[in-house]
């Protein structure tokens, strides 16, 4: 999706006047503005159909009134003593088929906070609650952290502001080639730009309306080239006929001609859900053959099971082996 | 207008377009255009129906409450699917000229409790977006830089139970403003206002039908399906069962028969199995597309 197709834009009565709203509706010139109260009241109403609002989601402007930076799940993301997240969007411009959005929210409306001045005192205070920590902060959790970047610009600010933070680190996700907001500054070495990826073929079928898997490659080989620190997330890993090979040439593209000093981790985690989401997201669309899948439910979870999991796993972590120390790859797990 | 269709035998008639308008002199442009014809039986509002292209329309009467009255009606009377439309068509009072623009609300207000409704995809390309104010009395002021109806909130309030969000639709052609007011606007003059935007509502029409098929289609339950629950007893838990199975089965292997599948006529539990096991031998070639 390109975000000028964007037809609608809603804003919060109370940031009318804000200078984030008053350049991101600069960015739509032939939208319709509509004033809100609050963005729940558009976004969490009931009787909404996901599926049909994705075909042409409208744009909410709001301001973020609390739990600006929250913990990750144990098991999500790296070594980090603690881990944080913060979500200055929520939704995203892709629909990737997999993407546990779907089931998250009942609107598939993106919602863009622009009180970024909020999210870094809260992170500010985080980090001075955790002096001495070595901390991560994950920005992407509940969109993707490039995206909307042309738009936005929220993660020029969370550069400026990591980039004076140096001991925490930052890791935009994304599967975005939008990545002249970085090229045209100095890397900032704690500031991780990390990668989804799957195989083409794959990515081709389930990551709808996102760049495509070359594109990606490159835009991070030029990250790295620059200087930047890049992750790369294979996550989650979709199973299918013959995907090993196409796994094993995926790593390797990605590997070919990528300097390991700006390698900084490796992840991969398998597809999973909790049962409620699954449920929501395989009715949206049930004659998809990813959710056509015979899967297995243990605990809550529904996923492929132990089996392909770790098949697929060990296999992951082979392929990785051959141009990366294993202190760099981690395997997710919620 | 041909003159009556009677209730009986509408039930296969596969209804995919509600009409909920205020005014006659609103309905008849639309009534004409899409072929209706009145259905006689229908004691409360007048409705008219084309079972052919699946249009049906009530007219409603002014006011919030008898719109959502008529819609809930209509919606009752003639078993409406979960995958139709409902539009609410009519005129408005507007801050601004000109008279006889076709603008889609996407937010509806309740002027008197302030509940907000937001229906709707943007369709931008054919009918410019704008706010909307219903209120209980017509609107002389035109304070707000919005329309001014009086029944769509009403309506707004119950069509997406109906089916959903975005299949619930408002369009209004503006009627009056500060400089025409609304004294001058006669039952004609409201009849050619929609007439001239026909056109443009036969394109939205278009658009919004795409969504229905698509809605359709992912609520079907397939008639193979409906033929084995009829004819193998099974409890509610496993009728529903069978439909999730079935319809990644069918995903699965969309050029095989179900007359392909053995399984002991008696029992629907082992025919459950079947598939699913049907689609374990599959897992480990399975392909994406």
């Amino acid at each position: 999706m390109e975000v000028e197709v964007i037809e609608t834009v809603y804003v919060e009565e109370e940031i009318i006047d804000h200078s984030v709203t008053k350049r991101v509706l600069k960015s739509f010139p032939r939208a319709v503005v509509i004033e809100i109260s609050r963005y729940q009241e558009i976004f969490n109403k009931r009787h909404q159909n996901f599926r049909l609002q994705k075909k042409n989601p409208g744009l909410i402007l709001a301001k973020k009134h609390d739990n600006f930076v929250l913990p990750v799940p144990s098991g999500f993301g790296m070594d980090a003593q603690k881990n944080f997240y913060f979500s200055h969007m929520y939704n995203c411009i892709y629909d990737c088929r997999y993407c546990f959005l779907q089931g998250m929210y009942s609107s598939a409306h993106n919602v863009l906070f622009v009180n970024y001045d909020d999210f870094f005192k809260s992170i500010s205070d985080t980090i001075v609650r955790h002096a001495g920590s070595s901390l991560t902060f994950f920005s992407g959790y509940d969109c993707d952290s490039l995206a909307f970047e042309k738009v936005s610009g929220f993660a020029a600010h969370a550069i400026d502001f990591f980039s004076k933070h140096p001991s925490v680190e930052l890791e935009l996700r994304t599967k975005s080639i939008v990545t002249s907001p970085l090229m045209k500054r100095n890397p900032v070495k704690n500031c991780i730009v990390a990668f989804s990826l799957s195989p083409q073929k794959i990515a081709g079928i389930l990551d709808q309306k996102a760049p495509n898997v070359g594109r990606r490659i490159k835009a991070l080989k030029q990250l790295a080239k620059a200087g930047w620190s890049v992750g790369l997330r294979f996550d989650p890993l979709i199973y299918c006929n013959d995907w090993e090979n196409m796994y094993s040439e995926l790593i390797e593209d990605v590997m070919d001609d990528l300097d390991p000093s700006n390698l900084h981790s490796v992840s991969h985690g398998p597809l999973r859900f909790p049962k409620k989401m699954y449920k929501q997201i395989a009715s949206l669309h049930p004659d998809n053959r990813l959710f056509s899948f015979p899967m297995e439910k243990k605990g809550g979870i529904i996923s492929y099971g132990a089996e392909i999991e770790e098949l697929m796993s060990n296999r992951i972590q082979t392929e990785l082996k051959k141009y990366t120390t294993r202190s760099k790859v981690f395997r997710c797990t919620v | 207008m041909k003159r009556g269709t009677k209730n009986d035998g509408l039930a296969e008639a596969d209804l995919q377009f509600c009409w909920v308008i205020a005014l006659r002199s609103e309905a008849n442009p639309v009534i004409e255009a899409f072929g209706m014809k009145t259905l006689t039986g229908a004691s409360l509002f007048p409705v008219y129906i084309n079972p052919d292209n699946g249009h049906t329309l009530v007219i409603s009467g002014v006011g919030s409450t008898k719109s959502a009255a008529a819609a809930t009606y209509l919606k009752t009377l003639l078993h409406i699917k979960s995958y139709a439309a409902w539009i609410n068509v009519g005129i408005a009072g507007y801050y601004q000229e000109p008279r006889g623009e076709l603008y889609q609300a996407l937010k509806v207000l309740n002027q008197d409790t302030g509940k907000a409704n937001f229906p709707g995809l943007p369709f931008s390309k054919f009918a410019p977006g704008s706010a909307l104010s219903t209120v209980s009395k017509r609107e002389q002021n035109f304070s707000a830089q919005v329309l001014y109806d009086m029944e769509a909130s009403g309506f707004c309030e119950l069509a997406p139970l109906f089916s959903c969000n975005e299949l619930t639709y408002v369009f209004k052609v503006v009627s009056d403003t500060p400089h025409t007011p609304a004294s001058l606007i006669t039952n004609k003059v409201v009849g050619e206002l929609l007439e001239k935007n026909l056109e443009k509502l036969s394109k939205l029409v278009g658009a919004i039908g795409d969504l229905v098929k698509d809605e359709k289609r992912r609520l079907l339950i397939p008639r193979e399906i409906i033929d084995v629950m009829e004819n193998c007893h099974f409890t509610e838990s496993n009728r529903h069962k069978l439909k999730q199975v079935f319809r990644k089965w069918r995903t699965a292997f969309p050029d095989r028969s179900l007359n392909e599948v053995s399984y002991p006529q008696t029992s629907a539990k082992e025919f459950i199995t079947k598939l699913e096991q049907e689609l374990l031998n599959e897992a480990k070639d399975w392909k994406l597309r």
